[in-house]
């Protein structure tokens, strides 16, 4: 059993492996192990390819995040409790937003949007003074707005699954002593499902963060970090890949470990 | 760049030259020692266009992004281009002309700079996805200089759309470790051997034009077919060979260095720069024929980084930066001030320029494949098969 | 009164990103479907069904999907199982979180750079090299289905072992001792009572796998090279290479009812067999 789940493990962590010790590798090619430099970290970092494809699917991931947080936790208090058709609605659309593959989310949201655009750029092209028309066009914006659709839907389902375990009674016997709507949101249901908040805020982070598929076709002319490394890999790999693969798997460490102690900390609160 | 240092520099080319000629030194070699310094000086002297580069080098930005083809680009001029002019260059590469537009027709594809194949161009320019070059912003290149069978597909209705990069021949690579002696010579072979005693290393081009079109030649047909009867027997031979492939793709190198492939569907630099470093694979062109082509540098409509895009394409165009990339890609330039300064090996290379009677039996690309949809349909239906 | 009107203005924002991204979007999807394919590449508008007619022609990539799909979910599921098992009833409590976390941390990795990380793996100068070594003749991993089911199996195994590990974890180990209490040898209470009691994870981590399996693409495109289609690459290819949107979208929508008939199809089993909540089962 234990030699099972130690196989299990190596399995695992070889391509970890692999990944790390050649981001150490002096020469250029990836697959053929020449000496040991940092030069690859260093490279990666002064590239400024990299340093903006870093920085985009952060904002990316961070907005999209915070949207689908906040929205999310919106429409799942409202949701709380519901019944009937709306309720009905609701569900079926969370559950295909779920399921509908994130190939086809991409592929919709591209033509959608290209043709919306095609229709709307004209428009606006003859509202402004010439040469001023804003442009509508794929970017950050349908970024952001795609991956905040998953995220929003996972947000909804972490705290559903939260309010449904929740203690009724502690929002109505708030309710009893007169406290307004939006003191026993704040001092009674907030402290209750912010773990599922923090949670889903990590889990879309996350997922925003490592997105390729969507990216792929919504992105337009921006480079989150994995389209980088997607084109990166297709042109020949130097050690640069590895060593920013290994720094975000570092960093991804860092958080996880911090994600995992709030959660800890959150459902022992919660569990009082 | 004093007069001083450009004679000892020529004068210390020109030996490194000669002992490179010699064999005394190797490619490497001759190639650092000449590196940048050398040659630039070279260039300083035969070409005072090049001299606008340096009012540029504030003002265009920090970064250009190029989408060309795989292994077709020498790393250190892109560095050297970032040291001069500040601008870092990202190299997107892509597997087919295909791909570039279906990226371009999506809008928003962020390019600066493209390498399209010669019979594209035509197609972008109806498309309204390419840009009319300014060529004042393009002291380097010389249109007197390039022959024209390959600079001419870049001028469309007399506007100049397009430059010249490099020109070409489409055959395939075959590792000789593994035919018992003999080397193939026909796409006849090649297709036979794929189902036999190749089956399972060989490896085609995820590229309608080269994969259809050598499988065309099998029967003898137009490499630009598109008579639905032969694009029928084509596809015939396609799915008979597709359990045999090792791979669908037009980056081949790893694998075939690597012996995991033992034949390919192969471009004129690739087979070069193969056969370099390993001598047992060669460069066939099929006795049939086969595709003749030649690629070119573009700027798509809304480049993002227009000044770096001019720049870019300026610098790669410098016959001594050229004449670098040559020795690294190993494809042929029609530009005779680039030739003038290449060992005569290169120029003599039977890889780079095939006997004549080999190069008469190939066929440019035309325009009608790239629209074609029974082509396109065929393609995507035996990589889905 | 005001209740309600609270509960619109909630509901409102989530509302209106569902519907301009996701209804919107599939909509476009459904009209494009029935399209036809502009000459140089792209959409032009028409009502023909002649892209549905044309599925046939994508029939190879549709089976791929429907049989390697379940096929991968199964192989991670058995691969999985003891693992969970090992880490929930076995491992020393003091080390279980962490021995957890460990099967989580790869999956925070790109799945790119670990793809890529696989092709090396797999290549002629990896594993092949090493059999070759110990002399057991020479043999190709790279580029064929098994390299893809390597990629999968490993891909998706921390989002099988999570929901098993939980569901175990969970279980009641009275039970098994009152199982060996009885006299029940090891095997017939695994079989009675653990194995009956895990099925809720084991219901949740297929179906989560599954799903991500049917719009698989990357894994496919990397470790397959190129000749191991999925129907998510045949997608992939019909917008980034033959140009064409009409057939492109008319796969998409073929794909998404298949997914919603199995998937649906999937739960109300499951529900009947032993009433898995679908937003446990969707998590």
């Amino acid at each position: 059993m234990r030699l099972y789940a130690l196989a299990v493990y190596l399995f695992l962590y070889l391509p970890i492996a692999v990944i790390a010790v050649f981001s150490f590798n002096a020469g250029r090619h990836a697959s053929q192990f020449t000496g040991f430099s940092v030069q690859w970290y260093g490279k990666a970092l002064s590239n400024p390819f990299v340093t903006e494809a870093l920085w985009t699917s952060f904002v990316v991931a961070l907005s999209s995040a915070l949207i689908a947080s906040v929205f999310g936790t919106m429409a799942a208090l409202a949701l709380q409790g519901m019944k009937g058709r709306v309720r009905m609605v609701a569900d079926a659309l969370i559950y295909v937003a779920v399921m509908v593959p994130g190939i086809v989310i991409g592929i919709a949201t591209l033509i959608a949007l290209v043709t919306l655009f095609g229709w709307i750029n004209p428009l606006l092209a003859r509202l402004a003074p010439e040469g001023q028309a804003p442009q509508l066009a794929m970017g950050y914006g349908s970024l952001i707005a795609a991956h905040a659709l998953f995220s929003m839907s996972l947000v909804i389902i972490i705290l559903r699954a939260r309010l449904a375990g929740m203690d009724r009674s502690l929002m109505e016997a708030s309710a009893d002593l007169y406290a307004p709507p939006f003191a026993t949101f704040w001092q009674v249901t907030l402290p209750l499902i912010f773990p599922g908040i923090l949670a889903g805020f990590l889990l879309s982070f996350t997922f925003s963060f490592d997105d390729f598929i969507i990216a792929f076709f919504v992105a337009g002319s921006e480079t989150t970090l994995p389209i980088y490394v997607f084109s990166s890999i297709r042109r020949g790999v130097t050690p640069e890949i590895n060593a920013i693969g290994t720094m975000v798997l570092a960093v991804s460490l860092i958080l996880l470990v911090a994600a995992q102690l709030t959660l800890r900390r959150g459902i022992k609160t919660g569990a009082q | 760049m004093t007069d001083k240092i450009d004679h000892i520099s020529r004068q210390k080319f020109m030996e490194e030259l000669r002992r490179y000629q010699r064999g005394s030194v190797t490619r490497r070699h001759f190639l650092g020692v000449t590196g940048l310094g050398a040659a630039s000086a070279v260039l300083g002297a035969a070409m005072p266009g090049l001299m606008p580069r340096a009012a540029h080098a504030q003002s265009i930005g920090d970064r250009v992004v190029l989408a060309s083809w795989p292994n077709y680009h020498d790393p250190a001029n892109f560095d050297s281009f970032a040291a001069e002019s500040g601008a870092t260059v990202q190299l997107n590469v892509f597997g087919s002309n295909e791909e570039m537009l279906a990226k371009l027709q999506a809008g928003g594809s962020g390019w600066d700079v493209f390498v399209p194949t010669n019979y594209t161009i035509t197609t972008y320019v109806e498309q309204d996805l390419i840009e009319p070059l300014d060529l004042a912003l393009l002291p380097n290149y010389d249109p007197a200089s390039f022959d024209q069978r390959f600079a001419g597909p870049g001028t469309v209705n007399g506007t100049v759309y397009a430059v010249p990069r490099n020109w070409g021949t489409t055959g395939f690579a075959v590792n000789t470790d593994h035919t018992g002696g003999t080397t193939p010579t026909s796409w006849k072979e090649f297709w036979d051997l794929t189902q036999t005693t190749f089956s399972g290393r060989t490896m085609v081009h995820d590229y309608q034009l080269t994969t259809i079109g050598n499988a065309l030649k099998y029967f003898g047909y137009s490499f630009n077919s598109i008579d639905p009867a032969e694009l029928a027997k084509a596809e015939e031979l396609l799915l008979a060979a597709k359990p045999h492939l090792f791979a669908i793709s037009s980056d081949y190198q790893p694998s075939m260095r690597s012996g995991d492939a033992w034949m390919t569907i192969c471009w004129t630099g690739d087979g070069k720069q193969m056969n370099r470093d390993m001598p047992e694979i060669v460069y066939v062109l099929g006795k049939e024929g086969g595709e003749l082509w030649s690629d070119f540098f573009a700027i798509p409509k809304g480049a993002p980084h227009r000044d770096a895009a001019y720049a870019l394409i300026n610098y790669l165009l410098a016959p001594e930066i050229n004449a670098k990339e040559v020795m690294f890609h190993g494809y042929p330039v029609a530009d005779a001030r680039v030739n003038a300064i290449l060992p005569a090996e290169m120029l003599n290379d039977p890889i780079l320029y095939p006997a004549a009677d080999l190069l008469s039996a190939l066929e440019f690309g035309a325009a009608a494949t790239l629209t074609d949809p029974n082509r396109a349909e065929l393609m995507a239906r035996f990589k889905a098969a | 009164m005001q209740r309600r009107l609270s509960t619109w203005l909630l509901l409102a924002p989530a509302g209106l990103w569902f519907a301009v991204m996701l209804v919107l979007p599939l909509c476009f999807v459904v009209v494009f479907s029935f399209g036809e394919r502009e000459a140089a590449g792209g959409y032009v508008p028409a009502f023909t069904l002649a892209q549905y007619a044309n599925l046939p022609s994508r029939g190879t990539a549709f089976l791929n999907t429907l049989t390697l799909a379940p096929f991968g979910t199964v192989l991670a599921l058995l691969i999985a199982y003891p693992l969970a098992y090992f880490l929930a009833m076995r491992a020393d409590p003091k080390w279980r979180t962490l021995l957890l976390i460990l099967v989580i941390v790869p999956f925070w990795t790109s799945i790119l750079i670990r793809s890529y990380a696989w092709i090396f793996i797999l290549g002629g100068q990896g594993l092949p090299a090493v059999i070759a070594w110990l002399g057991f003749g020479s043999v190709r991993l790279i580029n064929t289905p098994f390299a893809v089911m390597t990629g999968i199996v490993y891909g998706y195994l921390p989002l099988m072992v999570l929901p098993v590990y939980v569901s175990l974890e969970r279980l009641d180990k009275r039970l098994l001792e009152a199982a060996a209490d009885l006299g029940a040898p090891p095997l017939r209470s695994f079989l009675q009572v653990t194995l009956p009691l895990s099925l809720p994870g084991v219901a949740t981590g297929c179906m989560l796998v599954f799903i991500l399996l049917m719009g698989e693409f990357l894994i496919p495109a990397m470790l397959g090279g190129g000749k191991v289609f999925f129907i998510g690459n045949a997608l992939v290819d019909l917008f980034l290479q033959s140009r064409n949107w009409a057939f492109g979208a008319a796969v998409a929508v073929t794909l998404v009812l298949i997914m919603l008939v199995t998937v649906s199809l999937y739960m109300w089993l499951m529900r009947r067999m032993g009433g898995v909540r679908d937003d446990v089962a969707l998590m």
